[in-house]
């Protein structure tokens, strides 16, 4: 999936295209999911003595995924179809990466750090973004998170261990 | 007859269920209708987060799922419900309020009801939506009452194998009636069944499909697949639409419609509450289209129709209706047969599989007061959103002025505190990222993501159902075949798939959904 990231491709203006356009794309992509799914399934076993074995399932979708991919491909290139669209890095960039960061800091630094900085990554992905705006909304909205998580839903989830221990 | 009032008598019950609760200030007991306040809570912050512009309703569910993880089963059950209503509602507030639909099923309320918000009109636009959707709401808890029972009797005729084919047949059906092309969508459905794969084996305990990773021996959350899916590449992709919102500005204007426009209303909301509830129990996008059918309708026997897209109340009171009781009616084929008909029960079901209750037919002989308690739970949560939500305007209408630059940071932290909280392991954030990414990409190669989610919920029994059926036959795959019931739904799903791929209906469908 990740060789996806880079393309460029041209904005969405509803032209069509033969060649590298969205279907192309849309196959490689399932391609690329069904050899994951073909490679992480050869060990398991299409049959038991009892019946079907566990490898049936997987392998099977995994082979109608990567044929499915085939056909989106030969479309693509011998048909026009969608432009690729414009893929927004400093989108997935900061969402993602807010996530992340974090996935990352929830347990050493707790909620009470790990939250205001997830929200202000995150926000960074809008070009709108005002700090001076973002920062006391990540600290009130941080607030009203503790309070629903961890006092009303009483989930253990940590505050900030360096400080309060927990 | 007097046999489903005592079963409702009893749902009615459950709900009703009071529980002594000591208050911590003066050490004092207190009955406590707990359902009924759950019930209240998630009309409420299923609006709350429902009315807000670029939040549907699956990732309002997604989003709240984990709140009501820490409940017991009844209460979450009917929390759930609670907000899944409320996240309906809420969109078409936001569609009358705002020109922008909040939701597929509101798009046909933007046209008319934006129109009577402009001219001041927005208070009645909402009371008769209020009232046209309690209307349908009503009707359509009573029709799921009335058919649960025989429906659920025939369920329990079916074997492994006819199972197997009828969530074949569903599967189908789903995306025959979505939008988008029918490749794609099947396509969908089988990668999410092959991550429903994912995880240790049932019969064997060997690990599939794991890389090596022995955190998601247990298999994928689908909470982390839907958050992942709906919320976080959703967000990515709102971020990058110039957003044009159109508050309106000004007087909502009276709430209570006057006798006039009341006695205009209600023959449109009975008729859009019967073509709803039609539509709705059809999988796939059967709720959406009732608005659309119903708009349809009352357009084509209106006197004057030119009146319409410039302010009907017909437009509104129909549709409306229409939308709410096919959100109602899509519970009949989860409850009776197990198989959830869109992407939203599909969440209902995920959800309801984590309490361990699993829909199908037994749970209504095995847990009635858990079933009847959510039918009946059905009609007090239609009721609570007449009377919250009409006081509530003007809070709703402060909630549509928040910018996206809020709201989608919000959204994004809000997820990643209930994802860690569903098994308090940071892993399953990270491995939210990954699935929000894989979203992404699917978004921009045209894909629509919905009938992934149905297939990954659906992916776990239909395996199973097969394998208990090949099981029964020895291994030998005829049986699906020589099943006459497998057979016929069989036929019937390759019938369906083969009249959708027909160009004719193919052009005629893609027109349906664009107007």
């Amino acid at each position: 999936m990740d060789h996806a990231k880079t393309e460029g491709g041209a904005p969405a203006d509803g032209k069509k295209t033969r060649g590298f356009n969205q279907d192309v794309g849309a196959g490689l992509l399932l391609i690329a999911i069904a050899g994951v799914g073909l490679l992480a399934s050869s060990g398991l076993r299409l049959t038991l003595p009892s019946g079907v074995g566990p490898g049936l399932m997987p392998r099977s979708t995994s082979l109608i995924l990567g044929a499915f991919g085939l056909l989106f491909v030969i479309q693509g290139l011998t048909r026009s179809g969608e432009r690729l669209e414009a893929w927004s890095l400093r989108g997935v960039f900061f969402v993602i990466g807010a996530v992340a960061v974090f996935s990352a800091s929830v347990r050493p630094l707790g909620l009470a750090i790990a939250g205001p900085l997830a929200l202000i990554l995150a926000a960074l992905a809008d070009s709108e973004t005002r700090l001076r705006e973002i920062i006391p909304f990540s600290i009130v909205l941080t607030a009203v998170c503790i309070l629903l998580f961890k006092y009303m839903l009483r989930q253990p989830i940590p505050l900030a261990p360096f400080l309060l221990g927990y | 007859m007097f046999d489903l009032f005592d079963k409702l008598a009893l749902g009615f019950r459950t709900c009703w269920e009071v529980v002594w609760m000591t208050d911590p200030v003066f050490g004092v007991s207190w009955p406590v209708p707990t359902n009924l306040v759950l019930c209240f809570m998630g009309c409420l912050i299923g609006t709350l987060i429902g009315v807000l512009p670029g939040v549907g309703p699956i990732a309002t569910i997604a989003m709240l799922l984990p709140i009501t993880y820490s409940l017991p089963p009844v209460g979450a059950l009917i929390m759930l419900a609670g907000i899944y209503y409320g996240a309906q509602y809420g969109g078409s507030t936001t569609a009358i309020l705002v020109n922008i639909p909040g939701e597929a099923t509101s798009v046909v309320t933007v046209l008319d009801g934006h129109q009577m918000a402009k001219q001041g009109r927005a208070g009645t636009a909402l009371a008769i939506a209020a009232i046209g959707s309690f209307i349908a709401g009503s009707f359509a808890t009573l029709l799921i009452a009335a058919i649960g029972q025989p429906m659920q009797k025939m369920a329990l005729l079916f074997g492994p194998a006819d199972y197997f084919s009828l969530m074949v047949l569903g599967l189908m059906l789903s995306v025959v009636l979505a939008q988008g092309s029918l490749p794609k969508a099947i396509a969908m459905i089988v990668l999410g069944i092959l991550l429903s794969t994912i995880g240790t084996d049932l019969e064997t305990g060997e690990e599939r499909l794991t890389l090596g990773f022995s955190e998601i021996s247990d298999g994928i959350d689908f909470a982390v697949i839907a958050m992942g899916i709906f919320g976080f590449a959703e967000i990515m992709r709102n971020l990058e639409r110039p957003e044009a919102r159109d508050v309106v500005k000004g007087k909502i204007g009276g709430l209570m419609p006057s006798w006039a426009e009341l006695r205009q209303s209600m023959p449109p909301i009975a008729r859009g509450t019967i073509v709803g509830s039609i539509l709705g129990i059809l999988p796939g996008n059967g709720a959406v289209l009732g608005p659309f059918a119903s708009y349809t309708l009352e357009k084509k026997i209106a006197k004057d129709p030119s009146r319409f897209g410039k302010g009907a109340i017909e437009g509104v009171a129909g549709p409306e209706a229409a939308n709410n009781a096919g959100a109602q009616t899509a519970f009949i084929p989860l409850l009776t047969l197990g198989i959830p008909p869109n992407a939203v029960m599909a969440l209902m079901l995920g959800a309801m599989t984590i309490k361990n209750v699993i829909p199908g037919p037994e749970v209504m002989t095995k847990q009635p007061a858990l079933f009847w308690g959510m039918i009946a739970s059905m009609w007090i949560g239609n009721l609570m959103l007449l009377i919250i939500n009409l006081p509530l305007i003007g809070i709703w209408v402060r909630l549509l002025q928040v910018p996206y630059r809020l709201l989608f940071p919000a959204i994004v932290l809000f997820c990643c505190i209930g994802i860690y909280s569903i098994g308090n392991n940071p892993l399953d954030v990270a491995l939210t990222a990954c699935f929000g990414l894989l979203g992404y990409a699917l978004l921009k190669f045209g894909f629509e993501p919905a009938p992934l989610l149905l297939g990954f919920v659906l992916g776990k029994l239909m395996e199973e159902k097969m394998r208990q059926a090949l099981q029964r036959a020895r291994g030998n795959f005829g049986t699906f075949l020589e099943e006459p019931l497998s057979a016929g739904l069989l036929a019937a799903a390759v019938i369906l798939i083969v009249i959708a791929a027909l160009p004719s209906i193919r052009r005629s469908r893609d027109t349906a959904f664009a107007e």
